[in-house]
């Protein structure tokens, strides 16, 4: 109750806004219990654990042609993890942001943008642990190819904001829309190629698999850590690349679009 | 000036839209004078209050605010209850674009105001529902705005501290604008000079609160 502050700019009011909601993100995803640092490298382990069985014990398949299973395996779930985190964040950052509304200087897309930050920070701390970790354990991760990893990754988190920007909005439409967006993560799990190489596919599914530009992302990731790695012909890291641009205009469109009726009380 | 061109709204629900809460609102409030909402119940008056302070969309028209509204008093929402008192006054803070340090200013403002002691370093989940209404109001009051909207309950404290709660709205009324939603004749009486009346979906403004009330009364009789 002191003296009246000066008028401060748009960028000013933004910036603090995705700063005081990316400090709480942060603070809430790690103090919910005291156990929520292992679970954020547990969840992705036990998923590579399981691969690892699946083509080791059920399958037999102890060979990918100029790859180790395990790195291979290792890397299609760090490089999937980017994008489903950001989605599936940002998905839930919309559904509870009703409370923040209550604050006329937010908006339904900062929700979204700060919890992007907050997955963002995560996924790419996750990835430099268990790849560190798996070093450490004497599997073969030595990276081969360090431009092209970056660029990968890079390239992934591009296309998993984009998919994120888009899939937060559509997915809080209406109910049957977020039902829809969740059943088609799936398929998009398994189209990305994270359980089998490319090359394995047979050709008249790989045109369509390659569709998804999500796989361009997981495959050349692999090649960056494995060059003698075989993929099926026509992986493009630039393909992605103009997904992510697309999906990222879209996505921001559509908040605009949107953003009465996201914050519109339902 | 707060300036409210046709301003319509209805909800919508799982069942459809529901009925027209507000069906064409055209008012104007003005700077310098504390203003109530009045009006029977279900005619509108808090969703009014909740579209001036931003909180909710209109579904037609709009609402032009030139001025610094508050969130209506005591309804500080977002806390996270596993966070601290300390953690969640830090974040609301920093939302409205405070530096850390004079965050610490405003914190040391909201403990000695909200007197929970030892608490205001707990999750926030674990208050009871005094403390949490304590820590509420004591938000509400921490940051400055030229209008401060304050719906029906003056924030609901109890005991000893409902008299800090009314000692600072009188405060409140004196420095800055009220827009109050309010049954109470005596609330309208001690704060407000002037008020809109919703009545049948439609706004009146009035320059005397007390003839807006007379009104009222009547509307209720018939």
């Amino acid at each position: 109750m002191a003296a009246s502050r000066a008028l401060r700019s748009s960028f000013a009011v933004t910036f603090s806004v995705w700063r005081a909601l990316f400090l709480r993100e942060a603070a809430t995803r790690l103090s919910r219990n005291p156990t929520a640092w292992f679970w954020l490298i547990a969840e992705p382990l036990t998923h590579i654990a399981f691969l690892m069985w699946l083509f080791v014990i059920a399958f037999r398949q102890r060979h990918i042609i100029g790859a180790d299973t395990s790195v291979f395996v290792m890397l299609g779930v760090l490089a999937f993890i980017i994008p489903r985190n950001l989605i599936n964040g940002s998905i839930a950052a919309i559904a509870g942001a009703q409370s923040l509304y209550t604050y006329r200087q937010v908006k339904a897309v900062d929700t979204v943008i700060a919890r992007i930050g907050v997955e963002s920070l995560l996924a790419f701390i996750l990835f430099f642990v268990i790849w560190t970790g798996a070093a450490l354990f004497g599997f073969p991760v030595s990276l081969a190819d360090p431009l092209k990893a970056i660029l990968a990754l890079g390239t992934l988190w591009f296309g998993g904001v984009g998919l994120a920007l888009v899939f937060s909005v559509v997915a809080n439409l209406s109910v049957q829309a977020g039902h829809l967006v969740r059943t088609l993560m799936a398929p998009l799990y398994v189209f990305s190629a994270v359980m089998f190489p490319t090359a394995a596919v047979p050709e008249s599914m790989r045109n369509v698999m390659l569709i998804n530009p999500l796989v361009h992302g997981v495959e050349s990731l692999r090649l960056a850590f494995m060059p003698a790695y075989q993929t099926a012909p026509g992986i493009d890291l630039l393909y992605l690349m103009q997904w992510a641009i697309v999906l990222i205009f879209l996505g921001l469109v559509m908040h605009a679009v949107f953003e009465n009726f996201l914050m519109t009380k339902k | 000036m707060i300036q409210i061109n046709d301003v319509h709204k209805r909800y919508l629900t799982s069942r459809g839209e529901s009925v027209w809460a507000l069906r064409g609102i055209s008012v104007a409030i003005p700077p310098k004078v504390n203003v109530a909402i009045l009006g029977k119940h279900g005619s509108g008056k808090s969703t009014l209050l909740r579209l001036i302070a931003g909180i909710d969309r209109p579904t037609r028209g709009e609402i032009l605010c030139e001025r610094r509204v508050s969130w209506p008093i005591g309804l500080v929402t977002g806390l996270q209850p596993n966070l601290s008192g300390r953690q969640n006054t830090r974040f609301i803070a920093r939302l409205q674009g405070f530096s850390e340090k004079e965050i610490d200013k405003k914190i040391e403002f909201v403990i000695e105001f909200c007197e929970i002691g030892e608490l205001f370093e707990q999750p926030f989940g674990t208050y009871s529902n005094g403390m949490r209404a304590r820590l509420n109001f004591a938000l509400s009051v921490a940051f400055e705005f030229d209008v401060y909207l304050v719906d029906e309950n003056l924030g609901g404290g109890t005991g000893p501290f409902l008299e800090k709660t009314r000692n600072t709205i009188k405060y409140l009324s004196e420095h800055a604008d009220l827009i109050v939603v309010t049954h109470a004749e005596n609330i309208l009486k001690t704060y407000c000079e002037a008020a809109v009346w919703l009545h049948e979906g439609r706004a009146h403004w009035f320059d005397s609160a007390s003839e807006a009330w007379q009104e009222h009364k009547k509307a209720l009789a018939a």
